[in-house]
């Protein structure tokens, strides 16, 4: 009982954010701590009620209190880098992001951001997967600026239109394109500018093949 | 009660239960946020589970670590000194016990209650001690002690006072004596209603 229903709640959600298996143990194991957090401390309360002259009860409480929240927030944090990840967590940020995605999935617009989609270059994750750095360094960057983002959505504390905190950087391209034929192919004849960073890809793809394109929907979002 | 010790503040055993049921509760919020977070992934839910979820916890964890420093230093104190103003409980019955009180000055009483009636057993004064019958038996107080005027104590802690027991055989055989005496006391009151 206890395990078809931890499946039932870690499978809740819209069931494209259990691909992942690592996601989708993660999920299951924070779902049983969480209900065996819950379990111990209404024990706990029920049973005790605050009081302390047994030993039984400061051990229910080191758990319930210290250890099992604990090592929640820990797995959690693990289940949080794994679904910020997804364009549906992206999209949730609606007032922001709606037009990006809108843009993303937008099987007409020409826009970078719609052709590495609808080609599916980028399997999943399209948003974070374009918007994060290489290496370790990239994806802890990525996460803060991700959690910062949310705060000031949900602070209203941010500012439209939504600008990069800094210029989109070549190897955030390169990352994927660098040893690409068909990259190298189109822009053998820049390519070492490219790479030294003397020329930026946005100088091109900035203005003549941008990587979102909204112009009705920016306008309604800027209103807002 | 006035605490003329900055180290031992004393805290009692209600106001430590309530402090704890509401810590639990904090823990419950947080374990919830959580569970909603999982059932529903959205900036929102992030957003509480990643700010007040973690807030919660940690109060909750300062509060009971607290309690757990302050229960820990009590019961092992070495005559701290606690003021008491007239007509103020210095422990009830059913209380957790985490030392014995040795009077300085003024006067307490130890009352029972029972089927709503409260009886004063005894009356207390400067040079005598109590709480050391639930120090002896390890279990919770068996009666109510007030002050009846202002009282001075001198407080020591479980672990100290056991220790004492141990080593000074002359305190062991007064303090036996006494248990004695005070459950005569009682067993006398209660017979004679």
């Amino acid at each position: 009982m206890a395990m078809t229903l931890m499946t039932v709640l870690a499978y809740a959600q819209d069931a494209t954010f259990q691909r992942d298996p690592v996601e989708r143990l993660t999920s299951e194991i924070l779902v049983l701590l969480i209900l065996v957090g819950i379990a111990v401390v209404l024990y706990s309360l029920i049973r005790y009620r605050g009081r302390t002259e047994r030993a039984s009860s400061w051990a229910f409480l080191l758990l319930g209190v210290g250890i099992l929240p604990i090592v929640t927030g820990m797995v959690g944090t693990v289940l949080v880098f794994e679904r910020a990840e997804h364009v549906e967590f992206c999209m949730s940020c609606h007032l922001t992001m709606q037009p990006y995605v809108d843009d993303l999935k937008n099987s007409q617009s020409s826009s970078l951001a719609a052709i590495h989609y609808k080609n599916r270059y980028i399997p999943a994750d399209q948003c974070y997967q374009c918007h994060t750095s290489y290496g370790m360094h990239g994806t802890a960057e990525a996460k803060m600026a991700g959690i910062i983002d949310t705060f000031k959505y949900y602070t209203r504390t941010y500012k439209l239109p939504i600008t990069m905190r800094q210029p989109y950087k070549n190897e955030d391209c390169l990352k994927c394109h660098a040893a690409s034929e068909k990259w190298l192919g189109l822009h053998g004849d820049f390519k070492e500018s490219v790479f030294s960073d003397d020329m930026k890809c946005m100088d091109c793809h900035g203005q003549d093949h941008p990587a979102h394109t909204f112009p009705r929907q920016q306008a309604r979002y800027e209103k807002n | 009660m006035k605490r003329t010790s900055a180290v031992q503040a004393k805290l009692d055993s209600a106001a430590g239960g309530r402090i704890l049921v509401f810590a639990q509760i904090l823990v419950l919020i947080a374990f919830l946020l959580g569970l909603g977070f999982i059932l529903r992934t959205t900036g929102g839910t992030l957003f509480l589970a990643a700010s007040l979820a973690p807030a919660l916890a940690v109060i909750a964890l300062v509060l009971t670590a607290g309690l757990l420093v302050n229960k820990y230093r009590r019961r092992h104190s070495l005559f701290f000194k606690e003021e008491y103003a007239s007509g103020e409980t210095v422990f009830r019955k059913g209380d957790s016990s985490e030392c014995a009180y040795f009077i300085v000055s003024g006067k307490a009483e130890v009352v029972r209650e029972e089927n709503g009636k409260e009886t004063v057993i005894a009356t207390l004064s400067e040079g005598e001690y109590f709480g050391e019958m639930a120090l002896l038996s390890d279990r919770p107080r068996n009666a109510t002690v007030r002050a009846k005027t202002t009282l001075t104590t001198e407080v020591v802690g479980k672990e100290n006072f056991l220790a004492m027991m141990r080593a000074v055989r002359s305190t062991r055989d007064d303090v036996a004596e006494t248990v004695k005496q005070r459950l005569a006391q009682v067993a006398e009151k209660g017979s004679s209603r």
